[in-house]
């Protein structure tokens, strides 16, 4: 499903290039679950706005879905942003000014779909998440843990071969924060392919397999004994 | 389309939308107006005089010392002389005004003596029988006058000459469909037989008081006699009226040096008789014209300001759009739909406004009805404004990368 192999993230300034992300390898199959973690800095977002197209690479390869991407311009980017990719950022980004049904049907009519499945597919998604009742609210009206339920419905609505999350409850209390983990957890069990980004080790333990990322490369997570250990733990206290 | 999400994006931002919407509707009402004001002027501006202003000149002439009239006759009929011998002049011919000089004589026009209303208004033209080929008029019908018609006159006198001859316009008005040769009408003192019709001829007064009549008018067989002066009407041969406009003054001075033509505008051609008869309304053209783009000029930076600060301040959301699979044309086309929503709404009530102004206008200044032409245009240029406006904020907007939607704020 998705496939980087050797590639690089180089920012370039007058005086020095910054390597973000450095012969940097990552293959997550379709299905997987699939947690991103790493320490501030690591390189976890960049790889995750690589992974959404969002921006561009330096070198090397990136397969998504079987297609590399690296020669699409920038219309074909975004027709796979919108076709394949579903986001769930950490600050929710939804549109302040569109109510609840108007922010998930945002990506439904970049792709040209027709009002009326539009409409299926948006009440489909706010059910899936519990909250269709509240169609007409706009996002200020919600709390945090609603709005990030938003944003997922927004991300299912478009039936997303992978769903990108980056640090879905890093803005939620615990207990939101659980119920956001159990929405992914169950979206993941129905077929999703997921790919979380996370500094949470208790989230990543969740996840079917982990990728530590340290100073723009994968590392095995015992290489960073003290995440590995609170992972570790996390799996053991888990009910599984 | 998008139009329901950015209808519900704007209720969100009603100030702004409200303060440009109504900054396009005030724009549209007052351009409409100016420009129908501009047109209404420029017509007028552009009325044919019916005179071949190309080569004809005025010289007004006073005398210096009182005199009978019988001698300020003979001193007009000498400087007449004068002219006529010049060599770049054609013909030459003295009036009590000419057209478009902004003075003169204005008259009743009867059909009957004991009539009581006046069958049309008229200016009254003092003309001897070089008038037509002076000015360069046509006859319509009839004949001019002749030499032996030709008679002084005081101002004591009473008008009423035994022939006199009209222009098209009032032959009309006054005998709609019928020959107006041979035919009577009566001046303040007493009968005239038309004997000749005049094509076109306009009225001394471009003001809108004289509108009624402007191209009907009576000419009469008289040289005005009077102590104080008279206007000599001057055609020169084609090429040479700069010359003989030089010519003219040196001639009759040499002739008579008792008398006054002022060096600034004792000579003048008629192209600057047509720019001073006008100038009110040029100079309203041009006011109006700065007015309207003045006003499109702070609709338009309004627009883009607006603009600007909406795209600065959505910028996450654009990118947020942007990662969710919006192209850069579907964030232009974005920006591009706003602003068209609102600036057909401001059109809308521009209409209105505009419409109501002109009703107003219309009651208070006897405008004429503005042209729903008018208002079409003045949409269309203020929505072509706005899309132009917008254009290079929302094109900016369209840069935004969609990474922008990951950024902390």
């Amino acid at each position: 499903m998705l496939k980087m192999t050797h590639l690089s993230k180089v920012y370039r300034t007058e005086v020095v290039e910054t390597y973000a992300l450095r012969d940097f390898n990552i293959n997550v199959n379709e299905g997987e679950f699939v947690a991103v973690t790493g320490p501030s800095g690591s390189g976890k977002t960049t790889f995750l706005t690589i992974a959404g197209l969002l921006e561009t690479f330096t070198g090397g390869q990136y397969h998504l879905d079987g297609v590399e991407v690296s020669n699409l311009n920038d219309n074909e980017r975004s027709r796979i942003r919108n076709e394949k990719i579903g986001f769930i950022f950490q600050a929710f980004n939804l549109i302040p000014d569109l109510n609840v049904f108007d922010n998930v049907e945002v990506p439904l009519r970049y792709r040209g779909m027709k009002a009326a499945e539009r409409k299926e597919r948006i009440m489909h998604s706010l059910e899936r998440v519990g909250l269709a009742s509240r169609a007409k609210h706009y996002p200020a009206e919600l709390s945090g843990g609603q709005q990030q339920r938003v944003a997922i419905a927004r991300a299912l609505a478009g039936s997303p071969r992978l769903l990108l999350a980056d640090e879905p409850t890093g803005n939620l209390d615990t207990q939101m924060a659980r119920g956001v983990m159990e929405l992914l957890e169950e979206i993941h069990r129905e077929g999703a392919t997921i790919v979380m980004v996370t500094h949470d080790p208790e989230l990543a333990a969740r996840a079917q397999r982990n990728v530590h990322i340290i100073d723009g490369q994968v590392v095995d997570l015992a290489e960073d004994p003290r995440f590995h250990h609170s992972v570790m733990a996390a799996r053991a206290n888990s009910p599984a | 389309m998008q139009i329901k999400p950015i209808l519900s994006a704007l209720r969100r931002h009603k100030a702004g939308t409200f303060l440009i919407a109504m900054q396009i509707a005030l724009t549209l009402a007052i351009v409409c107006n100016a420009l129908f004001i501009i047109e209404q002027r420029l017509a007028h501006l552009s009325e044919p005089s019916g005179v071949d202003e190309a080569n004809i000149f005025v010289v007004q002439n006073e005398w210096v010392g009182s005199s009978t009239a019988e001698q300020a006759d003979a001193k007009i009929r000498e400087d007449l002389r004068v002219l006529r011998e010049l060599p770049g002049v054609q013909d030459a011919t003295p009036s009590n005004s000419y057209p478009l000089r902004g003075g003169g004589w204005d008259d009743a026009v009867k059909l009957k003596p004991d009539q009581l209303q006046d069958s049309s208004g008229a200016t009254i033209y003092f003309a001897d029988d070089h008038f037509l080929d002076t000015l360069g008029l046509k006859l319509a019908a009839g004949r001019n006058f002749r030499a032996e018609e030709i008679t002084p006159m005081n101002v004591r006198d009473r008008l009423g000459p035994p022939v006199v001859m009209v222009t098209k316009a009032l032959a009309d008005k006054l005998f709609p469909g019928e020959d107006a040769v041979g035919r009577t009408l009566y001046l303040i003192g007493g009968p005239s037989t038309i004997v000749g019709v005049v094509d076109l001829l306009q009225a001394q007064s471009v003001d809108r008081w004289a509108s009624a009549f402007a191209y009907r008018s009576v000419i009469v067989p008289k040289r005005l006699a009077i102590s104080l002066g008279a206007f000599y009407i001057v055609r020169a041969r084609p090429g040479q009226l700069q010359a003989a406009m030089r010519a003219a003054p040196t001639a009759l001075f040499q002739h008579n040096p008792r008398r006054i033509i002022n060096e600034d505008d004792g000579v003048l051609s008629f192209a600057e008789v047509r720019a001073r008869a006008y100038e009110r309304d040029r100079g309203m053209a041009i006011l109006m014209g700065v007015i309207c783009v003045v006003l499109l000029a702070i609709t338009a930076a309004g627009i883009v300001g607006l603009t600007s600060f909406w795209v600065g301040q959505r910028r996450r959301q654009i990118g947020v759009r942007r990662a969710l699979g919006a192209t850069r044309q579907d964030i232009l086309q974005y920006f591009l739909t706003e602003n068209l929503l609102i600036s057909c709404g401001g059109a809308l009530v521009g209409t209105v406004l505009a419409v109501a102004i002109n009703l107003w206008l219309v009651t208070r200044f006897e405008m004429h009805r503005l042209s729903l032409m008018y208002v079409l245009g003045g949409v269309v240029i203020l929505l072509l404004l706005g899309q132009g406006a917008v254009l290079a904020p929302a094109m900016r907007a369209s840069r935004v990368p969609p990474v922008e939607a990951t950024r902390s704020v």
